[in-house]
């Protein structure tokens, strides 16, 4: 009688040949269906990890820089501390100022009040869809298309899903993100699209004078940075330049950021790009 | 004794592709799951969806980008070793 083998009719679940793939993509099948049936539940488990990720990234610079050399250190840490001085006083000026304004309109600023300050767990470069995942959700107030401002009040993006107990911030900076902003003193207007990992980009008239170093604002409340102009494409056939714009402070290594309702006008001022798009 | 370390070290690639993902920029993990590819045809797949699990967002991409790449990755290292073992079945 012809006997038959059958060691190898499936090797990738054969006793002998146990795949570390097929436990791979079964941990991953697992939290995915973790992840959709109870996603509250999913990042309550994954916030130590991301804690941890912080822990490591935050002492492994301090292990690299202390390899730098000392006396630069040193000197930039000096210059560092005056630029804080001079910058903590301006924004004391403005405060008064802006509180001299408010008293003069005859109202006052509720903002801070109904603010949210929210953890950051996950950011780019990790996160790769230029996203960073909050560690507030509803239960904090945090509601679907707030406004997300970072240190120094810089708009950074916007709410576009919560949980529970957190949410998720689309940065402006996301591919197939649209937005509207002014460039420079001039105020020109322009249609600024997200490029990823922490940039933008917008095409203008070479006419329009824009220069490497200028400040891009946006709509928020009155006219916010968002970031400056680090490079502008020229090619000589074109009429128009390419500005690439980067945003006003580190989005890799952000903290922590602030949530305000915007009002309408901050929604109406942003779009997702179609695919026929740049 | 040479299975056994071999088995391990694409145990530690494995682990190593998971890990990256949550603690390393991404290009990093990328890189990480490629390497696997080479061992295990199915860790990228699985890299991809855990990528997506973590950090998808619907409202950016109307794709999950890193599943749709790791089936794509982990369809070429199938089709490479399929091609591979058939031709050296051939030369015996």
């Amino acid at each position: 009688m012809k006997k038959t083998f059958l060691a190898r009719r499936n090797a990738l679940l054969s006793s002998a040949n146990i795949s570390w793939g097929v436990f791979a993509l079964a941990f991953a099948a697992l939290l995915l269906l973790v992840r959709l049936l109870a996603p509250n539940l999913f990042w309550q488990a994954f916030t130590p990890v991301f804690h941890s990720a912080d822990a490591l990234a935050a002492q492994s610079h301090a292990f690299f820089s202390s390899f730098g050399d000392t006396a630069i250190l040193a000197l930039r840490n000096e210059q560092l501390t005056d630029e804080n001085t001079a910058l903590a006083n301006e924004n004391q000026a403005l405060l008064e100022r802006v509180a001299g304004f408010e008293m003069l309109k005859g109202s006052v600023s509720k903002k801070a009040s109904e603010s949210i300050i929210a953890g950051v767990l996950a950011r780019p470069p990790v996160s790769p869809y230029d996203t960073l995942v909050l560690a507030a959700g509803a239960k904090e107030g945090v509601t679907v298309g707030q406004e997300a401002f970072g240190p120094g009040g810089v708009p950074i993006g916007f709410v576009s899903s919560v949980l529970p107990d957190f949410s998720r911030v689309t940065l402006f900076s996301a591919p197939n993100m649209m937005l509207q902003g002014w460039i420079g003193r001039e105020n020109i207007l322009v249609t600024l699209f997200g490029s990823g990992a922490g940039t933008m980009r917008a095409s203008l008239a070479r006419s329009a004078g824009a220069t490497e170093g200028d400040t891009v604002f946006t709509s928020g409340p009155g006219m916010l940075p968002i970031g400056r102009i680090v490079r502008i494409d020229s090619d000589p056939s074109s009429p128009a330049v390419t500005l690439q714009i980067q945003a006003a402070f580190n989005l890799f290594s952000v903290a922590w950021v602030e949530l305000r309702d915007a009002g309408p006008a901050f929604a109406k001022s942003f779009s997702w790009a179609t695919s026929t798009l740049p | 004794m040479g299975d056994f370390n071999a088995s391990m070290m694409r145990g530690a690639l494995t682990l190593s592709t998971f890990v990256s993902i949550v603690f390393f920029p991404w290009p990093l993990s990328a890189l990480l799951a490629l390497a696997a590819s080479f061992f295990e045809p199915l860790v990228p797949l699985a890299a991809g969806i855990f990528f997506d699990t973590l950090y998808y967002a619907p409202s950016a991409h109307g794709l999950p980008l890193f599943t749709v790449c790791g089936a794509v990755v982990t369809a070429i290292a199938f089709l490479v070793r399929s091609q591979l073992s058939a031709d050296s079945r051939r030369e015996f």
